[in-house]
């Protein structure tokens, strides 16, 4: 059966696949063609449900991946679409006129990595609010550094230091016995 | 204890001996002021009488005085020890702790805690989490809105120093930047027997008039609005401290 599915796929649309798991079956295809696959498996092949879309940072090649996930009820297999887009002009077709629920991933996608989807309907802001950087998920955006630039510490609290022996001191307290093996010393 | 009887105020007396005090000065003081004019009074004189009759707080006799006071307090702090309204708000994990809290098995009640629907009629806001700068937003403008006295207790390690979060670019570290914390509850999560305590910590706070930092927050509200705009970036609040 996922030979089958595979095989046709690999025929109509010239991409190269294979099979991953007893379940799922992976196929990378060129950019443009992705939303004529996704058509051909929801309206011919009977993969009617979108599953998942995600999106992965590949810094180093200076590519983003996304993968289209989709599903077909009856004969319980998934297929997995990759694709790669380049990282600097993040441009990709909208596909929420196939899948209405694909319009929140792209929605976040464009919100967490600045991937645009032309025509893609829905406020700029999706989950963060007064954002003012580079979007958060890409890799070179420095989490630590931002957070600890804009968000105040506790003063003495800064690292994962072990203060236990200090309170100890102060509140004089002793350890129980079991917290003892838990120490980060 | 409740010698009230002292407290009662000789209020006919007192007025009209202070009044013939101060029309005595001003005969002394202002002749002109003398020529009494029959019928309608001039702005000036309305005035002049607005200052001179106003209600006059004087210490010896009045409920002003400070042993009143102490007990008007006392009073005070122990009716609001036992009704503590907790506005039903939750945010990060913390949340789930509150039915357990609330409902049979420690019930809450029994210590006068219970829910309040909107913030204007809520004592206590707790805080049960990590907070995103967008919620902080919104915990700022709810606290805002409540009524004097108000309390805040924070929750879990989180609202202390980070916790787990410590490195996201979307939390806040330290709760006590942007808003009055009264009780920290340590831990991550805190069991609903720990919730109580911090609880009857906040109740002991209030009974020694310790609680409550509403006061502190408007005397020290130019800090406290700068840490605030510091993360939250589009600053749409209204300029003034306006309720
Ligand atoms: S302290 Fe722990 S339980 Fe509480 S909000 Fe943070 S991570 Fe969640």
């Amino acid at each position: 059966m996922q030979k089958h599915i595979l095989n046709r796929l690999k025929k109509v649309f010239k991409v190269e696949g294979d099979i991953k798991a007893p379940l799922r079956i992976k196929i990378v295809a060129d950019k443009d063609l992705v939303s004529s696959i996704l058509l051909y498996l929801k309206n011919q092949m009977g993969f009617i449900h979108l599953n998942h879309m995600s999106c992965v940072d590949w810094i180093e090649d200076n590519k983003f991946e996304l993968v289209y996930i989709v599903w077909h009820p009856e004969q319980k297999q998934t297929v997995l679409v990759h694709t790669f887009i380049d990282r600097d002009n993040p441009v990709m077709e909208n596909i929420d006129t196939i899948w209405d629920q694909a319009n929140t991933y792209e929605r976040e996608m464009r919100e967490m990595y600045g991937i645009e989807f032309p025509g893609l309907v829905g406020a700029k802001e999706f989950i963060l609010e007064d954002w003012q950087e580079m979007p958060p998920m890409r890799r070179d955006f420095d989490t630590k550094k931002y957070a600890k630039e804009t968000y105040a510490t506790r003063p003495g609290r800064e690292n994962a230091r072990d203060v236990r022996k200090e309170i100890m001191k102060r509140s004089g307290e002793e350890l129980p016995e079991f917290a003892k093996k838990y120490s980060r010393d | 204890m409740f010698e009230m009887t002292t407290l009662v105020i000789p209020t006919e007396q007192r007025r009209s001996d202070e009044e013939s005090l101060i029309t005595e000065n001003k005969m002394t003081n202002n002749p002109d002021k003398n020529i009494k004019t029959l019928g309608i009074p001039t702005e000036e004189e309305i005035k002049q009488a607005q200052i001179d009759f106003a209600p006059r707080c004087t210490s010896a006799g009045r409920v002003n005085d400070k042993e009143t006071q102490k007990m008007v307090q006392y009073i005070l702090n122990f009716a609001r020890k036992h009704s503590l309204f907790v506005l039903a708000y939750g945010t990060g994990c913390g949340a789930i702790e509150i039915p357990a809290t609330m409902t049979s098995r420690y019930d809450a009640e029994r210590f006068g805690i219970r829910g309040a629907a909107t913030p204007r009629q809520a004592d206590v806001l707790m805080i049960t989490g990590y907070l995103s700068t967008k919620t902080l937003k919104r915990v700022i403008r709810v606290y805002e809105q409540m009524q004097d006295p108000k309390y805040v207790i924070a929750f879990g390690s989180c609202t202390i120093n980070g916790g787990m979060y410590f490195d996201s670019y979307n939390t806040i570290k330290a709760l006590d930047r942007y808003l009055p914390v009264d009780v920290y509850i340590a831990g991550c999560m805190p069991r609903p027997e720990s919730v109580i305590n911090g609880f009857i910590k906040l109740q002991e706070l209030i009974q020694n008039g310790n609680a409550g930092g509403g006061k502190c927050y408007r005397d020290n509200l130019d800090w406290y609005r700068a840490n605030q705009q510091k993360v939250i970036k589009n600053w749409d609040f209204p300029d003034k401290y306006n309720w």
